[in-house]
């Protein structure tokens, strides 16, 4: 049952809402949102001249009586273009009081079941250092239980690759579409050119940085002994107020950096904290970016 | 010094437990906590890093010793140590202040009372201020009014509020108890010391064993005094109507005095007398004084003395009501030696004809006759006409001999004879409950039956049959008025008193388990009977009664009790208040230094290594090598 993840209150809130992508994606027609490619939508997009094996049906006759030339009418196309949720499985997100990988996965079990309303395909993609087995959610509501058992049966291992994972995601995935990225972000290495690498392959990005609030504003002071979640890495040092005053002004850059990114390339960026209900994030900044409308 | 009443050995324990847990904190507070991060990316560079193996050892030694000797500084202000170049150990002393009766004597300036608060408060001032003094009080008891004590307001007080008693010293009783106290509580002993007069009894005049660390504080030289020792009052046997009252007085002094003792009863004068006393003794005088009423006997001795509190006693004389008793006899001349010799009974001889069932009397008699409506007052019944007996008569019979007597029953005690044939007698029957007083070969001849009202009846005449020589008629008949009006024949005793042990002499044949004795709010005291002695202690001034069956005996213990003898200090013991040696030196608090010298280095402690510390991490070093700023997060190692 999908109470396991969200319950049916917010399920119902949650069936007013639509994803919303921003670029004109070619894909099947039956979407929801518009594009710039014409079709054969019900809304007037332009004119053109005829060419050869065009659609006479298309052919603009009164413009051809008047001008003796025959234009062709465009109509724009609504076509539906894959949603891929990328799910951050890392075991950084298994840290914090307030565990980041669960609210992930409430996270993409509302976006997958907005999608299904509205008749999109949501691929559900896990990823850690590599890309693992997804599920394809498609179909309408009723096909929303498969994905919650997918999304309640996977489990959190290994380090954030995100080189990797851009360069398996454009090999698994050539056709263009809208990639939400749910994930801390939290990579040793620089996440920003695989992001990039992403949306210059055509797809649009929406991510989802996820923290818990250890992770932004660490409490502790003293003599610390910290491990790293996924290398396992050790440091020893000293931390107080002073400290982390700088810890969080770094942690907000990095942050800025990602929404930097994301906006460059006709992205999205939404920052959650994990002490924010799943359903105030989606109705509060989800909503508020664009994400969902 | 002292702290929270520790010893120097537990005090540096205590120093020592809690720098075990400061250093315990010290490395607690310096081991690093472990903790499970997301990343290290956004923490600390390397240069602020500490290595693993050094987290358990002590990194800033000088810190610890810093706060290690603070704290003790602050434990050290905390004992308050003084300094002075006298002797630092404190002593405990019991100071032992006579408040016995005899401290309530007039002195040059107040009472002997007064003296001996003075003397307590001198000794006080001059003992060192460590020391601890134990105050007790001592008159018969020896009562702790303070523990040890080193608050000199709390034994001012204490001593302000003892105040004269009523009983004797007993110094011996006292002084064992501060010997115990000295032992058990004490820490280290130092003087016990007694402040009185030291009035005591005669066999206590001189100690077997007296501490050796006694002081004493002696007040009143001695005083002239000539005083009242006991009161007693009772009836004479010969007249109900006649109080026999012996007093006894005593000087107590070193000189003779004559004074005058002089009776009151009710306000009016009793009796009086010129006693003249040498010096030491006692003398007795009995006083004879007729009255039936009850009231208020005074007893004054006019002496100008120090001690006017024994000068004079009153004693409450309660009423004596006599038994009236109506006859109804047409020979009234019969009964009149039987029933109006005895000196209790009031007899009143009336003809059968003015028989009134409601004549007011306490007992009705019926001499051969029986009227129809039967007395409501107790009745006894001669030779009852079997028609209107109270009694049933089984038979009436000639020439009866009286076979014995119940000497077992009240009625019956004491009487005896031998071979009496009655000419003719009535033989009762017995119902349930019915006493039998004498008895023939077929059955009571006398017989009684308790009950309101109680009726006694009679088989024989005991005038005219042959049991008029008898001596056992008149007892018989005694026996019966004493049994219907039990209180009529109570015999009184009172006595005034001093409070503390009362032994009384009993009769012989007195049944222990028939003794009780009462204070004035009728609740029983405790007492012992060692053979043929009672005793009981009374503390405190007041009435007490001791009732042995018919024999009431009323102590009225409010003279005081002045003892014989003065108390002999021995030759050892110390006298006066000591000299004040060293109070003249005020030891200087060494607190206040002690705890601006701990709580300095506390501060110190903080600002070179607290705030340093922090500065550590302030200094710039996270924002200057901010980990994002790198192309690739590198590891500690």
């Amino acid at each position: 049952m999908p109470e396991a993840l969200i319950d049916k209150t917010l399920l119902e809130k949650l069936e007013r809402l639509t994803v919303h992508w921003q670029k004109s994606l070619p894909g099947l027609v039956g979407g929801h949102n518009t594009s710039r490619f014409a079709g054969s939508g019900q809304e007037f997009l332009d004119h053109r001249h005829f060419h050869q094996g065009d659609d006479l049906r298309a052919v603009n006759w009164r413009a051809y009586l008047r001008l003796e030339k025959l234009f062709l009418k465009m109509f724009q196309l609504e076509p539906r273009i894959p949603v891929r949720v990328l799910v951050d499985v890392s075991r950084s997100m298994e840290t914090g009081a307030l565990p980041k990988f669960d609210y992930a996965r409430k996270l993409a079990a509302a976006l997958c079941y907005v999608g299904l309303v509205r008749l999109d395909s949501i691929c559900l993609q896990p990823f850690a250092n590599k890309l693992f087995d997804s599920f394809l959610a498609s179909g309408g509501r009723h096909r929303f239980q498969p994905a919650v058992n997918f999304l309640s049966g996977i489990t959190v291992g290994g380090k954030t690759d995100f080189l990797e994972i851009a360069r398996e995601f454009v090999t698994a995935y050539p056709q263009r579409g809208l990639a939400i990225i749910i994930s801390d972000f939290l990579d040793d290495s620089e996440c920003e050119k695989p992001i990039q690498y992403l949306a210059d392959f055509g797809h649009e990005l929406i991510l989802v940085q996820v923290w818990a609030d250890e992770d932004r504003e660490p409490p502790w002071e003293g003599e610390l002994d910290l491990e790293d979640a996924e290398t396992g890495m050790r440091a020893e040092l000293s931390f107080d107020s002073g400290a982390r005053s700088v810890y969080v002004a770094a942690f907000d850059t990095y942050s800025q950096n990602l929404r930097r990114v994301a906006l460059r390339n006709n992205g999205r960026y939404v920052g959650l904290s994990t002490s924010v209900p799943v359903e105030e994030a989606i109705f509060g900044p989800l909503v508020r970016s664009g994400a969902v409308q | 010094m002292n702290f929270l009443n520790l010893s120097l050995g537990e005090l540096m324990g205590l120093v020592g437990t809690i720098s075990a847990a400061v250093v315990a904190l010290y490395l607690l507070d310096r081991s690093k906590r472990r903790q499970l991060v997301a990343t290290l990316r956004f923490w600390a560079p390397a240069e602020v890093r500490t290595e693993l193996k050094h987290r358990r050892r002590i990194q800033q030694p000088w810190s610890l010793v810093l706060q290690l000797l603070s704290l003790a500084l602050l434990l050290l202000a905390m004992a308050g140590p003084r300094w002075s170049g006298e002797d630092r150990s404190s002593r405990d002393h019991v100071l032992i202040l006579d408040t016995s009766a005899w401290m309530g004597a007039r002195s040059r300036q107040g009472t002997l009372m007064d003296d001996a608060r003075a003397a307590a408060r001198a000794y006080l001032k001059s003992l060192p201020s460590r020391d601890r003094v134990m105050l007790v009080r001592a008159d018969a008891l020896a009562t702790p009014a303070t523990a040890f004590e080193s608050n000199r307001q709390v034994l001012e007080e204490a001593i302000r509020r003892s105040q004269p008693g009523a009983s004797a010293l007993n110094l011996e009783q006292a002084l064992e108890f501060a010997q115990r106290a000295q032992k058990l509580q004490s820490l280290r002993a130092g003087e016990i010391v007694f402040a009185g007069a030291g009035r005591v009894p005669e066999e206590d005049a001189t100690l077997a064993a007296p501490p050796g660390n006694l002081r004493v504080l002696a007040v009143g030289a001695q005083q002239e005094n000539v005083g009242l020792r006991k009161i007693g009052l009772r009836r004479s046997p010969a007249s109900p109507d006649t109080w026999e009252i012996f007093v006894a007085a005593r000087n107590y002094g070193v000189r003779r005095h004559d004074v005058d003792l002089a009776l009151q009863f009710g306000g009016a004068p009793a009796g009086s007398r010129r006693l003249s006393l040498k010096p030491g003794t006692e003398e007795q005088i009995t006083f004879t004084y007729r009255t039936r009423a009850a009231g208020w006997l005074e007893a004054r001795l006019n002496a100008r003395d120090a001690f006017p509190q024994d000068d004079r006693a009153l004693i409450e004389l309660p009423a004596q009501k006599p038994l009236r008793i109506v006859v109804y006899s047409a020979e009234p001349q019969l009964l009149r030696p039987l029933i109006a010799a005895n000196p209790h009974v009031n007899a009143v001889f009336e003809a059968p004809a003015k028989y009134d069932p409601r004549v007011k009397a306490d007992i009705v008699l019926l001499d051969r006759f029986a009227p129809d409506v039967r007395p409501h007052a107790d009745s006894i019944w001669i030779e009852p006409p079997s028609a209107g007996s109270p009694i049933p008569v089984r038979a009436v019979r000639s020439g009866v001999k009286l076979e014995q007597w119940r000497p077992e029953t009240t009625l019956g005690a004491g009487l005896h004879t031998k071979d009496v044939q009655l000419e003719s007698a009535e033989v009762f029957t017995a119902s349930a409950g019915d006493i039998p007083v004498a008895e023939s070969a077929e059955g009571p001849l006398v017989i009684a039956r308790p009950g309101s009202p109680k009726i006694a009846a009679i088989g024989f005449h005991p005038a005219r049959s042959s049991m008029k020589y008898e001596l056992a008629t008149p007892l018989l008949i005694a026996n019966i008025l004493r049994w219907m009006a039990p209180e009529t024949f109570h015999r009184w005793e009172v006595q005034a008193g001093t409070v503390g042990t009362v032994n009384l002499a009993l009769e012989n044949g007195t049944d222990p388990s028939s003794v009780r004795v009462l204070d004035e709010n009728q609740r029983p005291l405790p007492f012992t009977i060692a053979g043929n002695t009672l005793r009981f202690f009374s503390g405190a001034p007041g009435t007490v009664r001791v009732l042995m069956g018919d024999r009431e005996l009323v102590y009225s213990l409010t003279l005081p009790d002045v003892a014989d003898a003065i108390w002999q200090p021995p030759p050892n013991a110390r006298r006066g208040v000591p000299r004040t040696s060293g109070q003249n030196i005020r030891p200087r608090d060494l607190w206040p230094w002690l705890a601006l010298l701990g709580g300095l280095g506390l501060l110190v402690d903080w600002l070179l290594y607290g705030r340093s510390r922090v500065f550590r991490l302030r200094a710039g070093q996270l924002a200057a090598r901010a980990p994002w700023r790198k192309a690739v997060w590198s590891k500690a190692s």
